[in-house]
């Protein structure tokens, strides 16, 4: 799930960014620094959107370096169990599939997996009905529910089924090539 | 009121009038404030209405699940007795989370199966279960398990550092040589080797595949048998993810099939060193060991000259690669015989899921030197028992037959020596006399060998102790 919400995080500018541009130069280290992490209680940062506030600039003895508190206001996206999301099929093996939402690695053991669909080695692995009618093969899209997460410091990863109601491939480049 | 209770208690020591007089003021005051009350009560009421409306829904869903649950376990408890849908026992974790019911779990047992995902473990239960599901699918498809090793078994590789003067020119070629797709040269990058392809391999791979689910199972790092990998199988049609490399291995210095998805019925094993091998020497076929740089027959003690040095190499169309490609071809063939070109049923099914290539390998080999009668001479100790010898063992595997004592059944004589009695005796009687790498050209080749090729040529100027 998505959330847009307010968080902190203290600053180190090196000396030589003071100037007129000082502002920009805080923002765009924020970006850099921020987007694309992942923290336990708040999940993936995906985009700052805007900064609310910087605080007064506390010099480090020493160093010259300068700490900012800076209040930002960002885009985080964190997977909860009982969601659905749709995420792409990165690998196919024989004991489930790997898939990924954005930043999030989701695992559906094969368990999971109704089971009229059966594993097929070769080429290209894949899980297939009886009928042939549905294949789960890398590229897929596929709907899925979180069933279990587990959040370290750095990703995000999850564990989902496809083994309920309309749960399953929405969209298969394979068949349509 | 609990005060009334109470006030026989307060009111041992005052009058009685004034516990009347309290209660009834209580009384005014409790009918006073209870509108209010009620009002709050309703307040109250209403909250936990929102607050129950949620949590009831809450509870359908759960109520819901258990149910499905159950039923899902009456079914399982009808048809077979297997508690197979049901958490606690887990089949197994990725990352810790179970990957059936996603309950985190910190105990760390099970298999690891770091080749597929780095975090995964499975218990052995789920290996047997997939296993059994693999063994299915691979039989549908006519395949077997093909377990390949790399080093000096499809390729040599030597470091940078180590290439002699003599061996310049391969760099060059490697280099000249990088846009063809069948140059067999290659210098890894990064990783200060130079790395060799045996002759045949390409072929190899492209036949094997069609036959068997190949795995690559290597003592050496990671990162080396991945870019071997992208070598062998530039278009990642061979191997998928199934490269087994020194970390996934559960014990120290032995290779095992514990870690490979697949029924030990249907492994095939293609490896240089029979020792890491221990509990699988019945799928073995061991390699001759592919020696290309001076650096890597050195470190085996060989003082002769490289293939490198030399500009020579291994045969392309009868190499040791394209005679153990047909002794697969041939356990395929003798392991699916008549349903080979059949369409397989449930029943055809069941009845190749009890056959075992091992014995199958077994037959082949007994073939090779069905017929022969073998005496040893000076060998291996007289002191010593004969069957525990490993080159007896080795011979009789080969299908010959082993004996202590000459008579006129024998037809070879295996010796270090000319000079023996033994030795002589087969020279007037005009049986073979040959030395051990007999047995041993036979084993590697898969044939019996041209004994003439396999003369003592100079007796030992010592005698062998």
């Amino acid at each position: 799930m998505f959330f847009h919400i307010q968080l902190e995080r203290n600053m180190q500018l090196h000396p030589r960014h003071f100037g007129p541009h000082l502002r920009d130069k805080l923002v765009a280290k924020l970006m850099k620094d921020v987007e694309g992490t992942c923290s336990g209680r708040h999940g993936f940062v995906v985009a700052i959107t805007g900064v609310d506030d910087i605080g007064k600039g506390l010099i480090r003895e020493g160093t010259g370096f300068v700490t900012f508190p800076v209040k930002y206001q960002c885009v985080v996206f964190r997977p909860f169990k009982g969601e659905i999301l749709e995420a792409v099929v990165t690998m196919v093996n024989k004991m489930g599939f790997f898939a990924e939402a954005g930043p999030v690695q989701i695992f559906v053991s094969n368990h999971l997996i109704p089971d009229d669909m059966e594993f097929q080695s070769g080429d290209v692995p894949n899980y297939t009905t009886s009928d042939g009618s549905v294949k789960i093969q890398k590229e897929c899209e596929v709907r899925l529910k979180i069933i279990g997460t587990r959040v370290d410091a750095t990703e995000i990863f999850c564990i989902g089924t496809i083994k309920d109601d309309f749960l399953g491939v929405t969209s298969d480049p394979g068949a349509a090539a | 009121m609990s005060l009334a209770a109470e006030s026989p208690v307060h009111s041992s020591s005052s009058s009685d009038d004034f516990a009347a007089f309290l209660d009834a003021e209580l009384d005014v005051a409790s009918s006073d404030t209870s509108p209010d009350e009620d009002q709050d009560d309703e307040e109250n009421d209403d909250d936990e209405e929102d607050f129950q409306e949620p949590s009831a829904k809450r509870q359908k869903v759960e109520d819901l699940e258990p149910t499905k649950e159950l039923e899902g376990s009456n079914v399982n408890t009808s048809s077979e007795p297997m508690d197979e849908d049901i958490c606690p026992p887990h089949p197994g974790f990725i990352k810790g989370m179970c990957m059936r019911c996603g309950q985190i779990e910190e105990d760390e047992s099970g298999v690891a199966f770091g080749y597929i995902h780095k975090d995964l473990r499975l218990n052995s239960k789920e290996i047997d279960r997939l296993r059994g599901v693999d063994l299915k699918n691979l039989l549908e498809a006519k395949k077997l398990i093909l377990i390949l090793d790399l080093d000096h078994t499809v390729l040599n590789s030597a470091r940078l550092v180590e290439i002699s003067a003599e061996e310049e020119y391969l760099r060059h070629q490697a280099l000249s040589m990088q846009a063809d797709a069948d140059r067999s040269i290659f210098e890894l990058p990064g990783m200060h080797l130079l790395t060799k392809l045996r002759p045949f391999v390409r072929t190899f791979l492209e036949e094997a595949t069609k036959m068997f689910e190949i795995y690559i199972y290597t003592m050496a790092d990671r990162a080396y048998a991945l870019e071997i990998a992208k070598i062998l199988d530039p278009d990642k049609v061979y191997f998928d993810n199934r490269i087994i490399s020194n970390a996934d291995c559960t014990k120290r210095h032995q290779k095992g099939l514990d870690v490979v998805l697949g029924a030990e019925s249907l492994v095939l094993i293609m490896d240089d060193t029979e020792i890491v091998w221990q509990r699988h020497k019945e799928n073995l076929i061991l390699m001759e060991r592919y020696h290309f740089f001076a650096s890597s027959r050195r470190q085996f003690g060989f003082s002769t000259k490289s293939l490198s040095e030399t500009k020579k190499d291994e045969s392309e169309s009868d190499g040791i690669l394209s005679i153990v490609l047909n002794v697969l071809k041939r356990a395929h063939q003798m392991f699916f015989d008549a349903f080979l070109e059949k369409k397989l049923s449930a029943k055809d099914i069941t009845e190749l899921s009890s056959r075992d290539v091992r014995k199958v390998l077994k037959l082949i080999r007994q073939e090779i030197l069905q017929g022969c009668k073998i005496v040893f001479s000076r060998v291996f100790p007289s002191s010593a028992r004969a069957e525990d010898q490993p080159i007896w063992k080795l011979a009789q595997q080969l299908g010959a037959i082993c004996s202590t004592e000459v008579d006129a059944s024998v037809t070879h004589v295996v010796s270090t020596d000319k000079t023996t009695e033994k030795a002589r005796w087969a020279l007037q009687n005009g049986k073979f006399l040959v030395n051990v790498h007999w047995i041993e050209a036979a084993n590697f080749l898969w044939s019996r060998q041209r004994e003439e090729d396999f003369q003592i040529t100079s007796s030992p100027k010592n005698p062998p102790d």
